[in-house]
């Protein structure tokens, strides 16, 4: 019973090249970004440069939270990550808190979180080839002893492989404690577990997810001085 | 029957994550008390460091997982 809800159902098939299945995750990510596309398209039309309201200084201090901590963490290049380490944690934490809303939550799905992790080991790579050039980005693996090479080598494939794995398991877990208790007693309870394993937990995995992609890709674009 | 108990063993990796965890905690609120100036510096890096002791705690828990459904 439980066995059942562990695994991420079929939403439905659009019927065209012998039907194509949209999985449970791809359906709740395509509502979210429908909403926060909403809210977004309906708080931008009120934005005044010169007469900001409250909703626009809200909205400026986190953009601003947002640039310094990539400058904090990416350094001098900070300026081309910031908008995409932002959209991921929009993303993941609505994912994560969708939860409460009764929906699964994408990042329930080990293909979602794979997907993210994926893109972030491109930003991370693709950012040192980019900044330090073909020579710069190459000789980034033999540092900072050539002897460590395997050991950055073998990196490419480990930081996805646990940024995936530390999402997925997080959310799965707490999605299989709170159906635990759910069984156990259904009335009054959950609510209280849910505060900590919904939204607490789902914020935390979101910064942490956030706070190391930017990390390794600090890392990554480092220069020898 | 089997299953149960190595996926029971799977998870045992979640003392070692907890031992982790506590030890880092314990040490940052030290570290915090004694610099209250570097408290978000100190912070941030004990985020990393409880994410990455954490994660060997989610991988026993997904290979337990893993073991009884795929069994």
């Amino acid at each position: 019973m439980l066995t059942a809800k562990l695994q991420n159902g079929i939403a439905f098939t659009i019927p065209v090249f012998g039907g194509i299945p949209v999985a449970d995750s791809v359906l709740t990510s395509w509502i979210l970004m429908a909403l926060i596309m909403i809210c977004v398209l309906l708080t931008v039309r009120r934005l005044k440069p010169d007469r900001p309201g409250r909703v626009q200084s809200l909205l400026e201090m986190a953009v601003s939270f947002l640039n310094r901590f990539a400058e904090e963490n990416i350094g001098r290049h900070w300026r081309s990550f910031a908008p995409w380490l932002g959209t991921v944690a929009v993303y993941i934490a609505c994912a994560n808190l969708s939860g409460i809303l009764g929906l699964t939550p994408p990042t329930k799905d080990v293909s979602v979180t794979a997907g993210l992790a994926i893109t972030s080991v491109f930003l991370i790579y693709g950012g040192s080839f980019r900044f330090l050039g073909l020579r710069g980005g190459f000789h980034k693996f033999a540092e900072p002893l050539p002897l460590l090479l395997p050991i950055n080598v073998m990196e490419i494939a480990i930081r996805p492989l646990s940024l995936c794995m530390r999402l997925f398991g997080n959310v799965l877990g707490s999605f299989v404690i709170m159906e635990l208790i759910k069984a156990l007693v259904p009335v009054a309870v959950p609510v209280a577990f849910s505060l900590y394993f919904d939204i607490f937990d789902g914020f935390i995995q979101t910064i942490v997810f956030v706070f190391l992609t930017a990390l390794f890709t600090g890392e990554a674009l480092e220069q020898e001085a | 029957m089997f299953v149960a108990i190595g996926a029971a063993i799977a998870v045992l990796t979640g003392i070692g994550a907890g031992i982790g965890i506590g030890i880092a905690t314990g040490k940052a609120t030290e570290a915090i008390a004694r610099q209250p100036e570097a408290a978000s510096q100190i912070r941030s890096n004990l985020l990393l460091g409880c994410a990455l002791a954490e994660a060997t705690a989610i991988y026993g828990f997904v290979i337990g997982l893993a073991i009884i459904i795929l069994k």
